[in-house]
């Protein structure tokens, strides 16, 4: 019997250090300066909401702001799929009203990331949006984050709220050149884009929220190593303006230098300062 | 199914309750079947062929004794159950036609590998035959098969020689009962990934009922929860780093590789020695001692003592089947040589059949060869300039670390499933990366988070390693309940902040 009183202390021990423990986490991805805090925080008031995966950190916010003199937000994030952008980016409109424009990646539409998904439980508690959307799509993890609090935390999102807690994330962006030997061999490198349709008509209900609200949109396709092979990327073009009814601004050849590029998807910080004076000679920013 | 699953926390829930409520050859029965529901649920089709290895090792072991000893055979039989008394009479016949105990033990020997040739090796051999004909211009008239590869099969082949050997070399009395023997060669805890389990130290600890005891529960649930913490929060999240290296190595620097590398040889060891800390946990709070598997391994200072600490029950078994029959050390500088070479490619290929895995166990032959000529020059080298003792330990443990790091690269790059040709093209690139010295800067790391996540894993895994050399942790908490709550409470925080829940099987499943 004395055994089953220390298991029971195990199991009483176990559930408020996990308590306390998730608290203080909470705590910190709160106090951190990373985007999604700030945005939970209502610290990222901006005029231009800057959208999509890891491609979308080419819109590199310091620089727009020095040449546009807008305010901006870049929620982007390695991987992020049209789903979370959706709620997230809703969860900022709904706290933010004075947004004038929301620019978006359409790649984002690429493929979904429930993996990534799962790590958004860290903000879940400000979010009915994300805590809806996660216990539909990987019912597990929702559950596990009931049962655990720690679990919530268990990402590489809350690990970035880590590291960002005290300084900008404002330059998350590759700054390395693509390597010659790699990019001689650009030709015989592909991508296949895994075009989904509900990740796009996740994309609509983002869309079709900000115009009622009067918030211009608009969509694009950053640009792409020269030379590299980007399967689908037609397909989805086509299909986002079918469905979503805008158009589609397409940037796949904006940059033909290979030293504006840190791989054959990424832009690097020169590569991303040379699209964005491309894209304000276009008039994306008026 | 899986230790880190949903279905398997189901499965031992019920099952002890179900073990420790019955007795004698109910229990037996029930740890039987619960064996077969754990194996089957990743295909029930292979069932049989554990079913007919398991009558097949039986049987040979009890005509084996029947050719050494008729008549305690007969007597045995006599007191046992039908199935005994029908395959007593099926030897009885057999052995007059002139059988003799080594011609059986052949064509037990010829079976069991000739299973595992079947289907593990036959492709493999296939087509590296049909590449030799290809290269002397003539074109083979055969295609390979596809052939599934059952989960576990080289861990229980071995485990079933090894019954029939020691009952060939009368090191171990042959078993009457077929439910026992079944349930030894398919007992859950360590049937898919080991350790391999000998019949000599298991068969007699089901002599008697298990009761349940708590000092074995409290150090049995202690070792499933540390084996746990090592797969899911350790090996599990060193996983992705280590498939983005090895996946599209020319894409990454000198650093980015050197610690995917380093990552891959703590992902193998936490995967594995997770598996076998939860396989000896669940057996210990069965009532059963399984031998331990790992003890330390990257702590070595020579290879043989690397050998004496990783995959103990696989070394161990070579050692007394392979090596040892071989001659050994006995014979001289050469024959040792042959040997110890002869010993690290079967136990290479062992682990599947691709030459990645070959070379591999041809590079642990070589280290071997090497410590045995180069040792005794490097220790008189050690007492003429009175080097200290900690400081030869060092230089032994790092370079022994860092040959083992570069033999893993070619069994990473054979794991990946590619053909030979293929898996060396992926080690030669991680290696020429590395050897470029470019991007040998932290900031070169493509994923600084993961990269810290595994250095801080790691550094936690090694200081309580280190530390239990002095404090015995295990030990310590079934002593200590309230050490033990405090224990168990932490891995558990670890494993629900740091693990990862994706359900990754085990990397030694497929061998």
């Amino acid at each position: 019997m004395n055994h089953l009183r220390w298991y029971a202390a195990l199991v009483v021990l176990f559930f408020a250090g996990d308590h306390l423990g998730g608290l203080a986490l909470q705590h910190t991805a709160d106090q951190s300066l990373f985007r999604y805090g700030r945005q939970y925080a209502g610290q990222a008031s901006a005029d231009v909401l800057l959208i999509g995966n890891s491609r979308g950190l080419a819109l590199y916010q310091p620089y727009i702001e020095q040449i546009t003199g807008l305010k901006t937000f870049n929620m982007s994030y390695n991987g992020l799929p049209a789903d979370a952008a959706t709620a997230l980016a809703l969860d900022y409109l709904d706290r933010y009203p004075n947004l004038q424009k929301i620019i978006i990646d359409v790649t984002l539409c690429d493929r979904e990331n429930d993996a990534l998904l799962a790590g958004f439980l860290t903000y879940a508690k400000h979010s009915d949006r994300l805590n809806h959307l996660i216990k539909d799509k990987i019912p597990s993890s929702w559950w596990g984050a009931q049962v655990s609090h720690l679990f919530r935390f268990n990402h590489e999102i809350y690990q970035r709220a880590l590291y960002y807690r005290n300084r900008s994330d404002e330059d998350w962006l590759l700054d390395r050149v693509i390597s010659p030997e790699l990019a001689a061999t650009a030709g015989e490198h592909n991508y296949d884009l895994d075009v989904s349709k509900y990740l796009i008509e996740q994309l609509h209900t983002l869309v079709d929220s900000a115009k009622a609200k009067g918030i211009g949109v608009t969509l694009l396709i950053g640009p792409y190593f020269p030379g590299f092979q980007v399967n689908n990327l037609d397909a989805l073009k086509d299909d986002i303006e079918k469905t979503i009814g805008t158009p589609v601004k397409d940037y796949r050849f904006a940059l033909s230098n290979p030293a504006y590029f840190g791989d054959f998807m990424h832009p690097n910080k020169s590569g991303s300062m040379a699209f964005i004076d491309f894209l304000k000679r276009d008039g994306v920013f008026d | 199914m899986i230790f880190n699953s949903l279905t398997f926390l189901v499965f031992i829930t019920l099952f002890f309750p179900l073990y420790f409520g019955t007795k004698g050859r109910l229990r037996i029965w029930g740890s039987l079947l619960a064996s077969y529901l754990f194996y089957g649920w990743w295909d029930w089709r292979f069932l049989s062929l554990i079913l007919f290895s398991t009558i097949m090792d039986w049987w040979f072991g009890m005509w084996i004794s029947y050719l050494d000893n008729p008549a305690d055979v007969r007597a045995q039989s006599a007191r046992g159950s039908r199935t005994l008394q029908f395959f007593s009479a099926i030897t009885s016949k057999i052995s007059s036609l002139g059988w003799n105990r080594k011609s059986v033990l052949v064509l037990s020997m010829v079976m069991n590998l000739g299973f595992l040739g079947v289907f593990k090796y036959f492709n493999f051999f296939a087509e590296n035959f049909a590449n030799l004909i290809r290269a002397l211009g003539l074109t083979p008239s055969w295609t390979t098969l596809h052939i599934i590869l059952p989960v576990g099969i080289s861990f229980y082949t071995f485990q079933s020689m090894s019954y029939t050997i020691d009952v060939y070399r009368k090191q171990l009395n042959w078993e009457p009962s077929l439910l026992k023997f079944a349930t030894f060669i398919a007992l859950f805890p360590q049937l898919v990934a080991g350790p391999i389990v000998r019949a000599s130290d298991f068969l007699h600890q089901m002599q008697t009922d298990k009761k349940f005891e708590w000092q074995r529960f409290n150090s049995g649930l202690g070792r499933v929860l540390w084996g746990f913490f090592k797969k899911v929060a350790v090996a599990d999240s060193l996983a992705p780093f280590v498939d983005q290296c090895f996946n599209a190595p020319e894409t990454f620097g000198s650093l980015h590789l050197l610690f995917g590398v380093t990552f891959y040889a703590f992902q193998i060891y936490c995967d594995f020695s997770g598996y076998s800390d939860i396989a000896i946990g669940l057996a210990r709070i069965m009532g059963y001692d399984f031998p331990e598997n790992f003890r330390t391994p990257y702590f070595s200072r020579s290879f043989s003592e690397f050998w004496q600490r990783w995959h103990i029950s696989l070394s161990t078994w070579l050692r007394d089947y392979l090596y040892i029959p071989l001659g050994g050390n006995r014979q001289g500088k050469w024959a040792t040589y042959r040997n110890n070479m002869l010993t690290m490619l079967i136990g290479g290929l062992w682990h599947g059949a691709n030459w990645a895995f070959v070379f591999w166990g041809f590079l642990h032959g070589f280290y071997l060869i090497l410590q045995r000529a180069v040792a005794p020059v490097w220790r008189k080298g050690c007492n003429l300039f009175s080097i200290p003792t900690v400081i030869s330990s060092s230089v032994e443990m790092g370079l022994v670390f860092t040959l083992t790091l570069l033999a893993w690269v070619f069994f990473r790059s054979g794991s990946i499933g590619l053909a030979g040709g293929d898996s060396f093209s992926v080690a030669g690139a991680i290696l020429k990366g590395i050897g470029s010295l470019e991007g040998l800067q932290f900031s070169a790391i493509v994923n600084k988070f993961q990269a810290i996540k595994g250095i801080l894993l790691i550094g936690l895994l090694l200081l309580v390693e280190i530390s239990n050399q002095k404090f015995r942790w295990n030990t310590l908490q079934v002593k200590f309940p309230a050490l033990r709550i405090i224990m168990f409470a932490t891995l558990l925080w670890l494993i629900a902040f740091l693990g990862s829940f994706g359900s990754n099987a085990f990397i030694y499943f497929q061998f």
